[in-house]
């Protein structure tokens, strides 16, 4: 009876000092993360910045995404066409406001959200992987030892690249989102194409673009202060680039998501909507 | 001159170096020796501030790099080149980028003064029409005299080599060898070398000092070395599984 107690007060012992490395190595891992942006951001400021290497990130967060968005984003915009169409067929006994809706939801939610998560499979993946076997195999230590600030030389294009591009990918989205929803609705619900654009255009102000637009900059942030900041703390050889580029694409995912309910709240309350 | 005072420095509960004090002077060769995982290029790493010790001091040309403010720290390992043991080539890059690298961020040359450097310190390390391929095209030997010419190539006063000679053949490192003894005698290269190669480590050294337990437990000529009784050194250059390193490993491991 006794030995049991003890084994249970124990287990609950560690249980406790377990759970408190854990959050303070959380705690730890963000004022790193937010420092290093500090630095970078300063860093940007005082003009430390490869242009040819921002240039050649630029492409290769743009154009290696841009595929992948153009397919996803179309098929979202013709999946939302179709269950807006479903849904108030059932209500309405005909599809509408399927414009509206579809538009709406592209430009306000799906569009700056489908693309952060692609960008970040994509892109915030790569980045970590990429800083992470630089790390593993003293890489970072070689330019530090030939003059050279790796954060400065690695983080800076990157975060540059991704804070550009992130919401240029975003509009791009936005635009093919509404196109699939408008091939889908003149073809499956027989809407034409005008009142399509008359049902989009009447509900949708400069203001709706611009509560997606502004999302995508944070959302771009995110991706690329945590890709990097996983990279530059990756250990223990090629499973630890692996573990660090899981949870650099885990841990982008969850602050995209959580971010995205108070950055919405946020933009309402201030009427950008 | 580099003067490492009393450093100690631990990972976790492991005490790694445990108050290393040594001086080397200038256009001196300093090779350490020491059996793997004692520590070796844990002190480099040191010297050059990669790493930072817990407690004591590091001077190079009289700036205390563990106290020093980021400008001059920087300023300083400017006159420091650092041949890695796992080489670390950066994989984005081509051969010529690789070693004209530090080119471009230490020296004020211009493109084609930095062409030339490159071509003729990738001929020292015995590599000729390399430059357009990347490190991935390479033997693990070739690519340690890339290491070495990239670290060569700005010319710095002081080269610390971590293992320069592991991997190659007997006769590129009797090659390497030379270079650096050219590097002193031509350049007067300051030069600390962490090796396991003793037939290396006798012919380059103006001095051989050996790391054990934390400590140098050994400092002398190669001449010394190989008269010597300490049964610490004796057992090392002789590579000889009998002695006192192996009945205190083996307790090591007993205890693991």
């Amino acid at each position: 009876m006794i030995k049991a107690s003890v084994r249970k007060i124990m287990e609950f012992e560690r249980f406790t000092e377990k759970l408190k490395n854990t959050s303070f190595a959380s705690i730890e891992g963000l004022g790193k993360a937010t420092k290093m942006a500090q630095e970078t951001i300063k860093d940007i400021f005082k003009g430390f910045v490869s242009w040819k290497t921002t240039v050649m990130q630029m492409v290769e967060v743009g154009w290696s995404s841009f595929p992948i968005i153009l397919i996803t984003s179309f098929f979202m915009g013709m999946v939302l066409a179709l269950q807006v169409g479903s849904a108030t067929s059932n209500i309405f006994n005909e599809p509408v406001y399927v414009g509206t809706i579809t538009s709406f939801s592209m430009a306000i939610e799906l569009g700056p959200v489908i693309t952060a998560i692609v960008v970040t499979g994509r892109v915030g993946a790569a980045i970590t992987a990429e800083i992470g076997s630089m790390k593993v195999t003293e890489q970072l230590d070689a330019l530090y030892t030939l003059g050279t600030n790796p954060a400065r030389y690695l983080a800076v294009p990157r975060f540059l690249a991704c804070f550009f591009m992130v919401p240029i990918l975003t509009v791009i989205a936005n635009i093919v989102g509404i196109y699939g929803a408008m091939i889908l609705a003149t073809n499956t619900w027989d809407i034409s194409s005008n009142a399509f654009w008359s049902e989009a255009l009447d509900f949708i102000s400069i203001r709706t673009f611009l509560h997606g637009f502004i999302k995508s900059f944070f959302f771009a942030l995110i991706i690329v202060i945590v890709a990097c900041h996983k990279g530059f703390n990756a250990n223990g050889g090629a499973e630890g680039v692996g573990k660090a580029t899981t949870s650099s694409v885990m841990t982008s995912m969850v602050f995209i998501l959580i971010s995205d309910y108070f950055l919405t709240a946020l933009l309402v309350s201030l009427r950008i909507k | 001159m580099i003067k490492v005072n009393n450093i100690y420095k631990k990972f976790g509960s492991n005490i790694v170096l445990n108050g290393v004090n040594l001086d080397v002077h200038a256009g001196e060769v300093l090779v350490i020796i020491g059996f793997s995982g004692v520590g070796k290029s844990i002190l480099l790493k040191n010297i050059i501030g990669l790493v930072k010790p817990d407690s004591g001091f590091i001077e190079i040309d009289g700036i205390d790099i563990t106290k020093c403010s980021l400008e001059k720290l920087h300023e300083t390992r400017k006159k420091i080149g650092y041949v890695f043991q796992e080489v670390a080539l950066f994989d984005s890059l081509n051969i010529f980028e690789n070693v004209a690298f530090g080119l471009r961020n230490l020296t004020t040359l211009n493109e084609n003064e930095i062409k030339q450097r490159v071509t003729q310190c990738l001929a020292m390390v015995g590599l000729k029409n390399v430059e357009h391929l990347n490190p991935s095209n390479l033997s693990g030997g070739m690519k340690k005299r890339v290491g070495l010419a990239r670290a060569i190539a700005y010319q710095p006063e002081y080269i610390l080599y971590d293992e320069p000679t592991t991997g190659l053949d007997p006769i590129m490192s009797d090659v390497i060898s030379d270079l650096i003894i050219n590097l002193k005698k031509h350049l007067h290269i300051t030069s600390i070398v962490v090796t396991h190669d003793m037939n290396s480590a006798y012919k380059i050294a103006d001095r051989i000092m050996m790391l054990y337990g934390g400590n140098i437990i050994f400092s002398g000529t190669p001449y010394e070395v190989r008269n010597t009784k300490n049964e610490y050194v004796k057992q090392f250059v002789r590579g000889s599984s009998q002695g006192p390193i192996l009945i205190e490993r083996i307790f090591e491991m007993e205890r693991i």
